[in-house]
């Protein structure tokens, strides 16, 4: 879990750039124009529905999200959310993953036996 | 195994009890969230996964009741101050009428003396009995605050829980505090430590505004940084007569309270600045 500063307490972080989210958005951007739903999301991105709905909800919040009732696949089951990016959370998500790459880059080879 | 698959269906009913009881706990019109998450549990393939699914429905509740608070445009009007405003110091002031008399009632049962002071008889040959009336009373204090609404007075228990449970684990291992000598000061850093808390949770920063001197954040962190000061600059006065450790136990207290305050207040901040954050993309 990465540690908080001073500094981010009193500033808190941008948004939509913690590792968490920017793992739901990298799945949704695989297939923009699909729907998705939440517990596939939570099986791939291996996050608990505690973490993933609150991501959920901000994004779509934000506009960046769309969301949208389907009918069950099995009679007797209650409708689902699916969830895909809208063309402004697609374009953002793009431009926040890019961001993020040579952070992600950095830590890893932080991470990585004999990399300093 | 038969033992299991009676402890899957005992999950899978407790996650369904669960998912019900949160339902209540969110307003009609901001149900959508917890629905969908209530419908995905059904993909679950046994009780066990369901109810991990469904305890993620807790801290949903959660950030669902904060942005509705968040949105609530009502929230700067005299009545939306004074419900609460009513609400909290009712809270407080009623748990202390039962803490107060319940201590006394106590002492007068026990045959000791009052309960603060280190007098021969005194309640510190009744630990346990006034370590659980302080400890148990403000815990009570706070799940009564929870269940009425009065988030100021639920961290304001929380805090002496926090006080209360720290100070008996001081008062069994040391013996004799003197409390009423050093009371003064160290209610007026608990209070400070309490208004930080208290300050982390009823002010809000307006959406994507810039982190200010007069943020909620750094007025937490400065209040709470100072009492922790005080507290530190304090014992260092002290120490020039008397043994710091032996002899002053409930200052310790007191800056771990403020240190857990800090904490408390932190984890309120850094949820609350998630949900607000709605910056340009």
């Amino acid at each position: 879990m990465a540690k908080t500063t001073y500094v981010e307490y009193v500033m808190p972080r941008l948004p939509n750039t913690s590792p968490q989210t920017l793992s739901v958005l990298a799945l949704l951007l695989e297939s923009p124009r699909s729907w998705h739903y939440g517990y596939a999301l939570s099986q791939v991105t291996g996050l608990k529905s505690g973490t993933l709905y609150p991501i959920l909800l901000r994004l779509a919040d934000q506009g960046w999200l769309e969301t949208r009732w389907a009918e069950p696949e099995q009679p007797g089951r209650p409708p689902r959310h699916t969830y895909r990016l809208t063309g402004a959370g697609a374009r953002a998500a793009r431009t926040k993953l890019a961001e993020a790459a040579p952070l992600r880059m950095t830590r890893r080879l932080a991470a990585v036996p004999g990399s300093r | 195994m038969p033992m299991h698959g009676f402890l899957g269906r005992l999950a899978d009913v407790l996650a369904r009890q669960l998912l019900s009881w949160l339902h209540r706990r969110v307003e009609p019109g901001s149900r959508e969230w917890l629905d969908a998450l209530t419908a995905e549990s059904e993909c679950a393939d046994d009780g066990w996964q369901r109810l991990r699914w469904a305890l993620g429905g807790v801290p949903l509740v959660w950030t669902i009741n904060q942005r509705r608070q968040t949105n609530e445009p009502a929230r700067g009007t005299m009545r939306a101050l004074i419900v609460p405003g009513v609400a909290n110091i009712a809270a407080i002031a009623g748990w202390y009428a039962v803490i107060i008399p319940a201590t006394y009632g106590a002492t007068h049962l026990l045959r000791c003396h009052l309960s603060f002071g280190n007098q021969p008889g005194g309640c510190q040959e009744h630990p346990f009995v006034f370590g659980s009336i302080a400890i148990g009373g403000a815990v009570l204090g706070m799940i009564s605050a929870l269940a009425v609404r009065a988030r100021f007075a639920a961290y304001w228990w929380a805090v002496f829980a926090a006080f209360n449970t720290v100070g008996s684990v001081w008062y069994l291992r040391s013996g004799i505090v003197d409390l009423p000598r050093y009371g003064a000061t160290q209610s007026a850093m608990l209070m400070a430590a309490t208004c930080g808390v208290v300050l982390a949770a009823i002010m809000r920063e307006s959406a994507g505004a810039p982190a200010s001197f007069l943020s909620r954040h750094c007025i937490t962190a400065l209040l709470i940084a100072g009492t922790i000061s005080f507290a530190m600059a304090d014992s260092l006065i002290r120490m020039r007569d008397r043994l710091l450790v032996a002899d002053n136990v409930n200052h310790y207290v007191v800056l771990g309270s403020a240190m857990f305050a800090a904490i408390l207040a932190g984890l309120i901040g850094r949820h609350e600045s998630r949900l607000s954050a709605k910056g340009p993309l």
